[in-house]
Parts: structure tokens; sequence; C-alpha cells
């Protein structure tokens, strides 16, 4: 075997060996995500406790609630955003346990949320353990807004 | 004058095609007259996109909000800098800037080789200005700069910058990332014009040698730029988050690394010159790729630049059209790429560089794997699926540890075959020295340390060792063969050798900058709700919340919370996080507070200010991530020293 092989061959040995590690370290709950919209998870109906989910969405109209002595904010995500639909009556509850949102995080507000699903009192709720924000098209909802009061 | 700039671009597009058109006719018919005309093409190009770009940095700076471009990304509330900075704020800005960057390195390219390589340089033009035809057909006709809004659309002011870009790092960050990109054109045009002409030597990458570590280096700025501003500015006490636009700009860099690495082997050896061509159109293509990842919405990033899908496939079509070509042409001469040498041991230097280029390839693959893994899902099972920082940490440690590894013995085994008698005289202290950290970091850190942390400084440990022997050994030489004084052997090092001994220093930087992520093992964070008064403990610090007050009435507003920093009775410092509010924007962000040493940093972010007067403050304490920094410091000292010219240079072949 010339030397080029072999080093070849040292390199797929060491790159396995780097597969069998990231695998076994890996496995298991919270390194892959599916990452769904709001319409998509009711579509696809996941199993409670099937695994950690990223879900997209918007934050819905005064929803948020931020209960500061336990720690913990409330909130609840619809699929499309809210200053071109309004309100929708399809969204989903998200318990996060930490006070600590991010900036862009208000009413309207695109977000991502990664968590597990869990039933309370009967309904399906995503229970979060981190909420990132998104940039809103600015300039794209300001226009909206402006066609919309001269109509 | 944005009249000026449109017509101005559509001239431009003229001009090059003309120029390819005559850079082609001078290629095949041996005119070397034409090749004169396909370089001032490019001469001219750069003018006009320099024009275009004067009149968008004038309509920037007066505030011409009939401009669509001026009217989304910059307001009458910005002062000047921030004004002309929003010229890559957005899509057709940041494109127009990439054609001005892209023009301006080939007329430099034009110029520093107009009297050499008369074969090469009609191919380069035509490269060069098919790469600038592609930015200047966007310009023209998808997203145009110069737009102006329609009557009914036009406010007396504009949207504003986003606030988190009004920052000094950020002004800067995407012009050393394009310079940095686009930079590469110049090593892959005289890759591809070697390929189409047959002049197959060291000729191509010799003379790109000083272009391309300039842009590596430049790239390299641009990517650490991006880590402290996110770090300062972003309020999430990371500087790094595996995220899809990061990741971007990261895989180019790697793919150079190896490449800069490899083309010592071609310029000593005559080997790996498939490898080097390999890597340079792997660089310049991921470059693109980037910038379609970025542009295109793709895969979801916290940073939207545009949610365009269609316009961001015009940009993966284009990256793969770039390929197809060029590595069309690498299939086309790949018999004539043999090498009269072969690999005689695997203990060998060349080996040690065929594994370094296996090594970053690896980390290449994870990095473009986990990023692009929603897409591989979705279009295989239906399901899109994501991966965090997690994955890419778990697999990129130890591929990192690896190349670390490589940094100490690469450099020092020998060339051809290495025998157990050069081994044990070159890595018997550098071996010693990594014992010795290994038995005192084990007993200091015993149980509190994770492995790659203590790998991580072992081989930092072992390369300092062979980088300080490396320097001993050759200024000790001069100093008795010739009687120089150690300062003037150690400047001579640099004078003649600049690329082995300023890499040695790059590699210290690297290394450095490995030690400052390892200390996120040992990272802390606290989420704690206080009254005025009350105080918070972490670690041997104590953070007394003492007032918020009122941020004085500007373009933006907000809080500014006051935190007192003890270390047992010393008072430290006195903590100022903010809660802005831009008000232009309706934006809030979060401006942490930051005490700084070598050992770690103390990092506080105020959350909110809670209805009933408390503050809710979020505290990360992050050991060693300073090191982060100085490496960056010590990395970039490291390139000044590569780059520098010097007056007598011979060329540096011994690597």
């Amino acid at each position: 075997m010339s030397k080029g092989a072999q080093i070849a061959l040292g390199a797929l040995v060491i790159a396995a060996l780097l597969g069998w590690y990231g695998y076994t370290t890996l496995a298991g709950g919270g390194t892959y995500r599916y990452y769904k919209t709001l319409d998509e998870f009711r579509a696809d109906s996941p199993e409670i406790g099937s695994g950690s989910l990223r879900l997209h969405g918007y934050v819905a109209l005064d929803s948020i609630d931020r209960n500061v002595p336990e720690r913990r904010v409330a909130f609840r995500v619809q699929n499309d955003p809210p200053h071109r639909v309004g309100a929708s009556a399809d969204t989903v509850q998200v318990f996060y346990g930490s006070l600590e949102t991010p900036d862009l995080f208000k009413d309207g507000a695109e977000v991502v949320v990664e968590g597990h699903l869990e039933q309370r009192h009967g309904d399906t709720v995503l229970v979060a353990d981190n909420v990132m924000a998104k940039c809103p098209s600015k300039f794209q909802a300001r226009a909206e807004a402006e066609a919309s009061q001269a109509l | 004058m944005s009249e000026l700039g449109d017509y101005a671009l559509t001239l431009a597009l003229v001009i090059a095609v003309l120029g390819i058109g005559s850079g082609v006719y001078a290629g095949v018919a041996k005119r070397p007259e034409w090749t004169r005309v396909a370089e001032r093409s490019l001469l001219v190009v750069f003018g006009f996109t320099s024009l275009a770009m004067l009149a968008l940095f004038t309509a920037l700076g007066t505030g011409d909000f009939e401009l669509r471009y001026v009217a989304q990304h910059s307001a009458s509330t910005m002062t000047l800098p921030y004004r002309l900075a929003a010229l890559w704020g957005g899509q057709s800005g940041s494109l127009l800037l990439w054609l001005w960057i892209l023009t301006a390195y080939g007329s430099a390219a034009v110029f520093a080789h107009r009297h050499r390589h008369r074969n090469l340089m009609p191919w380069v033009c035509v490269v060069m200005l098919s790469n600038a035809l592609f930015f200047l057909v966007l310009t023209n006709f998808v997203t145009n700069p110069f737009e102006r809004l329609p009557h009914t659309e036009v406010f007396s002011d504009g949207n504003g910058l986003n606030p988190l870009l009004q920052h000094p790092m950020m002004t800067i960050h995407p012009l050393m990332l394009y310079t940095g990109f686009v930079g590469f054109a110049v090593p892959f045009s005289f890759a591809l014009a070697a390929m189409i002409t047959g002049e197959l030597g060291t000729t191509w990458f010799r003379t790109t040698r000083r272009w391309t570590l300039f842009a590596w280096a430049v790239l390299g700025v641009g990517l650490l730029l991006g880590g402290r501003w996110a770090y300062e500015v972003l309020g999430w006490g990371g500087y790094w988050a595996w995220d899809p636009v990061e990741n971007a700009a990261l895989m180019p860099w790697l793919a150079a690394t190896a490449y800069l690495h490899s083309v010592m082997i071609q310029e000593k050896r005559d080997m790996l010159k498939i490898w080097n061509l390999v890597l340079i159109g792997l660089t310049y293509c991921l470059c693109l790729f980037g910038t379609f990842l970025t542009r295109s919405g793709v895969v979801q990033s916290v940073h939207s630049f545009t949610n365009s899908g269609w316009f961001g496939f015009i940009f993966l079509a284009y990256v793969a059209l770039i390929a197809a070509v060029f590595f069309g042409f690498v299939l086309y001469r790949r018999s004539a790429l043999g090498s009269p040498h072969r690999l005689e041991s695997v203990v060998s230097r060349e080996a040690g560089f065929l594994l370094n280029n296996w090594g970053f390839m690896a980390l290449l693959v994870v990095v473009f794997w986990g990023t692009l893994l929603p897409v591989f899902s979705e279009s295989l099972t239906g399901e899109r699926i994501t991966v965090g920082p997690r994955f890419f940490n778990t697999l990129a440690g130890p591929l990192a540890l690896f190349l670390l590894f490589l940094t100490g013995v690469g450099p020092l085994v020998a060339w051809r075959r290495a025998t157990a008698a050069s081994l044990r005289r070159q890595f018997i202290l550098p071996a010693g020295v990594a014992a010795a950290a290994t038995v005192v970091i084990g007993i200091v850190f015993f149980g509190e340390i994770d492995f790659f942390a203590f790998a991580c400084w072992v081989l930092t440990a072992f390369v300092m060792a062979t980088v300080s022997q490396e320097y001993f050994r050759a200024i000790r030489a001069r100093v008795t063969r010739r009687g120089e004084s150690p300062g003037r052997a150690l400047l001579h090092l640099f004078r003649t050798n600049q690329q082995r001994y300023g890499g040695y220093v790059v590699h210290l930087g690297i290394a450095f900058l490995l030690v400052g992520v390892s200390g996120a093992a040992f990272n802390e964070e606290r989420l704690e709700n206080v009254q005025p008064g009350d105080s918070i403990y972490i670690a041997d610090y104590r953070l007394q919340y003492l007032t918020a007050e009122a941020i004085p009435a500007q373009h933006y507003g907000g809080a500014k919370a006051r935190v007192a920093l003890y270390r047992g009775d010393e008072g430290l410092f006195v903590m100022t996080p903010e809660k802005r509010m831009y008000w232009l924007e309706e934006q809030p962000t979060s401006v942490p507070s930051i005490y700084s040493t070598s050992r770690e940093d103390l990092y506080v972010v105020l959350s909110a200010i809670e209805p009933d007067g408390s503050a809710t403050l979020k505290l990360y304490r992050n050991p060693l991530v300073n090191w982060i920094w100085i490496g960056g410091g010590v990395f970039i000292l490291g390139s000044v020293l590569i780059l520098w010219p010097h007056s007598r240079a011979r060329s540096a072949t011994a690597a």
C-alpha cells in the first residue's frame, strides 16, 4: 500500500472514531430538533414526548404573562404575524422557565421556540428551554400599516 | 448624483462584457495588445463602480430618502459614520460593495502584474470580469441600490439602521469579511488561468501568495470582530453560536487555511498539486456559497438579511456554474497534475501537511453538514431537522485538538522521512514540556476540568515549546556563527524567512484562542431578581444592585442600572448595564457591562426593570475568555509579520 493510501486509511479510521464519538455523545434528546411552523405542527400532530421541537411562529397579541416571583414567562404563539392577520384563534401555549427573554421579544415578534411538549390540564403546551426572536422586516410592516390606514 | 450612480453601473456592465470578449480573444489568439484592452476594461469597470459607490455614499450622507435603499437603511437621526456605513447594511448596497472590492482587487492585480505573466493575464481578466459581470447584472436588473421609491411611498425620514449594527465594530466587520472573501478571487483567477493555459507549475500560487495571505488574514480578523461584537453587543454572554451566517464565513477560512499550508508542499516537493487547486476552488466557491446562504433564507438564521428564496437561488446557480467550470478544468488537466515524488514515510512533514488537509476538510464537512442539515433532511425525509451548538462543539472540538497537535509537530518533523534520531532531537524538549504540563495541570485541576480543556492546555504548552525551540535554535545559530546580537538575529529571521517565523506567531495566536475557548467549560451563569441594596454572590465576587436611572433622551432611551462589584471587601468597579429602546426603529437592545481580567470576565446584563422596582439581572462568569481576543491580537501580529514587505525579501521557500 502506498504511503498516501496509508495516510488516507489512517484519516478514515480517525474519521470513523470521531463519527462514533459524535454519535454516542449526541444521541438522546436535544441535539436534533424538528423545525416546524405552527401550521405544520398542527398538521403533523407530534406526540407528547416525541422529542425536541423548534417551533416557528409569532407572539400572539396581549398574551405575554411575565411572572417575576415564579421566574417564568408564559405566552401564546400563532402561525402568522398579527400585524397582517390580526388575532388568530389557533395558538399554542408556551411556558418558558426564565425571565430572560430576548430584546426583541414582544407582542407580534417573530420567534423560534425550542423545547418539548407536555400535557397540562388537558392542553398540549410547549415547555420551552430557549426562545429566540428575529428582527422583523420593518419597512414591510410600516408600509403595510400605512397602506391599510389609507384605505 | 444617484442617477449618475445608476448610469455608472450600466456602463460598467457594458465595459465588463467588452473586457471579457477582449480577454478571451487575447488568450485564444495570443494577441498581447488585446490583453491590454482587457486589463484596461477591468480598470474602467473599477472606475465606474467607484463612481456608483460615491453616488450611494452621497445619497446616504445627505439623506436622499427618495431612494428606496436610503429610506430602508438610514435615518437623519443617525450620525454620519453610521449613515455611510448603512451602505452595507442591506442587500443591494452590500452587493455593490462586493463588486467594488472585486474590481479594486482586479485593478490592483492588473497593475502589479502589468509587465509579467502575459500568458496568464488575459484569462485572469476574463475570470475577474466574469465575476464582476454577475454582480453587475444583479445590481443593474435585480436589486438596484439606486431604485427610486414611487411618489406615494416616499417618507420624510428613513427607517434607520438596525440599532444592533450601530456599533464601531459592526461598521467595519462587513468590510473586513468582504475584503477577505473577495480577495480569494485573485488566486482563484490565477489558478483558473493556469489551468486554461496549461502553465501548471508553481507560478500561479507563488504570484498570488501575498494576496491570499492578506485575504485570509483579513477574513480571520472579520470573524474575530464578529465574535467580539456578538459578545459586547448582543448580551447573551457568548461570542459564537454556530449560526448559519457565522458558519458561512468560517467555511472559506477553513479551506483557505488548508490551502495556505498545502501550497508549501507543492513549492518544496512538487506534490499535492490537485489538492491545491481543489482547495483554492473550494475556498472561492465557499465564499460565494456563503453569500448565498446569508441572503437566501434557505436556512433559518437569527441574522435575517432577507428571505427572498428565489434571489438566493440565482446565487446558488452561479456558484454551481463557477464550480462546474473550475473543477471541470481540474479534471481536464489531471494527467498533467501528477507529482514526480511519492510520499516516502508517514512520519514526515509531507504526511503532516496531508493530515492537516484532511483535518481541515473534516472540520469543513462537520460545519457544512450541520449548517445545511435542515435542507438535506427536508429534501430526503420531508422533515426539517436542525442542530445547535452542541453538535458543532462535540465534533469540532476533537478536530481542533488534532489540528493543534499538528501545529506543534508539523514544523519540526523532517522532510521525506524522519529518523528516530531526528525525532529525538526535535521533540525531546517539547515532549518533556508537554509531560510536565500534563502532570501540573492534572494535579492543580484534578476533577474540575473536562478533557477538551485539559488536552487544549497541554497541547498549547507543547506548541509554545516547539515555537520557542525553533526561535531559540535559529537565533543561537546566527549568534554563534555570525556574532550577531540576539535582537539583530531575530530581525534577520523575520526578514529572510518571514513566512516561517511569522507563521509560528500565528500558530501561537490560534493556540491562545483555543485556550480562551476551552474556558467555556468553566462558565457560570445566573439570573437574579434583586431589589435596590440587595447583593448577588458569584464565585468570589459580590454584586450589589444600587439603583437604576433613566438614560438621557437622545435617539434612544431606556434604563441604566448601577451595580457595584466587589471581590471580598475590595471595590473593583461600578457596572452599568443598560436596556435601551431605539425610538425610530422601535427596537430594544441590551448593552452588557463587562469587567475584564486575563483570568476571566464578569458580564452583567440588565434583563428588565420590573414594575415593582426590582431589577432582573443576568450574570455570566466567563473564565479565560479574554485569551480569545489576546490570541486574535497575536494572530494579527503574526499575519503582519508574514506580510511585511522587506526590501531585500527573498521568497520564503523553506517551510
